[in-house]
């Protein structure tokens, strides 16, 4: 590690954050050329210079679609969605003082997803006053689930001022198990026209990616997550122990509950717009920690900018590898994300060195 | 001033701090002893502001500790409780730097220094807090602790430290004793317990003696450390004997008995 110098560190720490912004960048390119429908690099900069409305290069107009108005926004949401997952984790995780923490292990985003569908079943299709708010109504919805869920965990988990990891992954597993059955009850009553699969809700899929859904996700997990960023003295100072973090001046009670709301607001909307994916929230924070350092001032950034980076890496591979179909992205970050999990799970138990 | 007045906590119906009246002056160390369970961390966590006590009450320089938010509470005074464990791989300085929290240096970085120099840390600070020794963990988080009130400030402070020397080897507990000493000149006073009676007959200006609850007594060096008290509040029997080159006390714990077995194997 590298604190020799405060100032050195800071400088360190946005270059890291620097080089990620660089990482998602050249990423976003690539994602665009590739597909179903490959677009050369040539042609994607001529698309890309034509659209910002330079003259002289011509570039088909199917091509433009193809890159404009799909490709784009599912970019984006990616993005925004991978990134929301990756700094709501380290959030979490920090709170939780629990390595193991992850909005879709304990249970946030089932929540999300059951009062997702519980809405589109049972109220979108009614009139009146949901109507009116319906393009907010399934996120805001899929949020208060979310939060009844993570509320519910960390008070079951919790004894005498902390948390037991037992306890709180047994939490997640029962709530998990019961959320996802409701969510089957549910659909099975549905009428099938209206409502998209299962699947859609349980593996996440970001095919649904358009530009009007897109303020929604600028909206509610963009602003939250850069809302999250300014809490790292605190979350670093929470990593202590909650009572420590009270003595050092934290208001530690509210601090919890503003980022049990900011978190349950990113998962549960990022859940409303693209379905459960899971495991980023869990890799990406410790991903940034085990390279870079536990200071939340990086953590949080660098979780962010690495959750929208893997969650990009992760659509690519779910387009690219069953052309022309496309594979669930749940079950390429599962496919990932799994494995660490295990790995992680025996490097805790282990003694220090 | 933190003035305590009839401070009075049940757990389960049974009185863990009975009734309790204490005060603590800045420039002052008040060592806190007791045997196990009489109620010491209670009493801490009380004064600390970290359990709120129904009965009675607590005022640091007059103001009541509920009325103080947890940032105004933090100027005033800085808290080192027994044991605090890191989950994350944080190193020491980033460890020593959260005590920056509540205060607003000018110059951070050499605060730091500075506090991680007198606690004998600095060599440490790039270590990975995770992989330290317990001595080594304890004096990181004195230091932590420390960086919250190592400023001078206009207004009287407290430190309030549990067992901050269990972990340490001799030369660090009196290394430590030393620094809480210097503290009292910057307008501070320090709440210490400990377990060490002859840490305490050193360094402490009083000596509160807590069992079952209650302060069995509370004055000056001298005046509580008697053998008949002392053998009262531990049960064990113990001597206090003149050191025979600058005469402060000496507390002795050894029995006669296990002596005599000692020079006959011997």
């Amino acid at each position: 590690m590298w604190t020799t110098h405060p100032y050195s560190k800071t400088r360190a720490q946005n270059l890291i954050i620097a080089g990620l912004l660089a990482i998602l960048g050249v990423l976003g390119l690539v994602s665009l050329s590739l597909g179903a429908y490959q677009i050369p690099f040539s042609q994607l900069l001529g698309a890309i210079l034509d659209g910002l409305g330079v003259q002289g290069v011509a570039a088909e107009s199917q091509q433009v679609n193809v890159l404009l108005q799909i490709r784009l926004p599912r970019i984006v949401f990616a993005t925004l969605i991978g990134g929301g997952l990756g700094v709501a984790g380290a959030s979490l995780q920090g709170m939780f003082r629990n390595p193991l923490v992850e909005p879709g292990l304990i249970g946030v985003s089932s929540g999300s997803a059951l009062f997702a569908v519980i809405y589109l079943v049972l109220i979108a299709g009614s009139t009146g006053l949901w109507k009116t708010m319906s393009a907010f109504g399934l996120p805001l919805f899929a949020f208060a689930g979310g939060l009844i869920h993570v509320a519910a965990v960390y008070r079951l988990s919790r004894s005498q001022g902390k948390t037991e990891t037992s306890t709180l992954i047994l939490a997640g597993v029962a709530i998990n198990a019961l959320a996802g059955a409701l969510i089957g009850l549910t659909l099975f009553y549905a009428d099938d026209a209206a409502l998209r699969s299962f699947t859609f809700w349980s593996l996440g899929d970001l095919g649904g990616a358009s530009w009007t859904k897109v303020p929604t996700a600028l909206l509610l997990i963009l602003i939250p997550s850069l809302f999250l960023l300014r809490d790292y003295r605190a979350l670093n100072a929470l990593a202590l122990g909650e009572h420590e973090a009270f003595h050092m001046g934290v208001n530690v009670k509210q601090i919890k509950i503003k980022l049990l709301i900011t978190t349950a607001l990113i998962v549960g909307v990022g859940v409303s717009l693209a379905g459960m994916i899971g495991f980023i929230g869990l890799i990406v924070p410790h991903l940034i920690r085990i390279g870079f350092g536990a200071d939340h001032r990086l953590v949080l950034p660098g979780a962010f900018l690495l959750g929208a980076i893997l969650m990009n890496v992760a659509d690519l591979i779910a387009r690219l590898i069953v052309i022309p179909a496309e594979m669930p992205i749940g079950v390429v970050t599962a496919l990932i994300g799994a494995p660490f999990f295990i790995w992680l799970i025996f490097n805790l138990n282990k003694p220090k060195r | 001033m933190l003035q305590a007045s009839r401070i009075h906590f049940c757990i389960q119906k049974r009185p863990v701090v009975d009734r309790i009246s204490l005060t603590l002056q800045a420039g002052e160390i008040l060592a806190v002893l007791g045997p196990n369970g009489a109620g010491k961390s209670t009493l801490f966590k009380i004064l600390s502001g970290e359990i709120s006590c129904k009965h009675g009450d607590v005022d640091y320089n007059g103001l009541p500790v509920g009325n103080l938010n947890s940032k105004k509470l933090a100027e005033i005074r800085a808290v080192m409780p027994q044991h605090s464990a890191v989950n994350f791989p944080f190193s020491a300085q980033e460890v020593v730097e959260l005590g920056l929290f509540s205060t607003q240096s000018k110059n951070p970085a050499k605060l730091v220094e500075e506090v991680m120099e007198a606690t004998h840390t600095l060599h440490l600070k790039n270590s990975n807090f995770q992989h330290l020794s317990g001595g080594e963990k304890q004096r990181v988080q004195l230091a932590r602790v420390l960086v919250q009130i190592w400023e001078q400030k206009p207004f009287p402070r407290y430190l309030l430290l549990d067992e901050p020397t269990s972990s340490l080897d001799i030369a660090q507990q009196h290394g430590v004793l030393s620094i809480l000493r210097q503290l009292t000149q910057r307008n501070i006073g320090v709440l210490i317990i400990l377990h060490e009676l002859n840490l305490a007959a050193q360094y402490a200006d009083r000596i509160a003696l807590l069992k079952n609850g209650m302060i069995t007594s509370c004055g000056p060096v001298q005046e509580v450390l008697q053998e008949k008290t002392l053998h009262q509040v531990f049960d064990y029997p113990i001597q206090i004997l003149q050191h025979p080159h600058h005469g402060g006390l000496i507390v002795s714990t050894s029995k006669p008995s296990f002596q005599k077995q000692l020079i006959k194997q011997a």
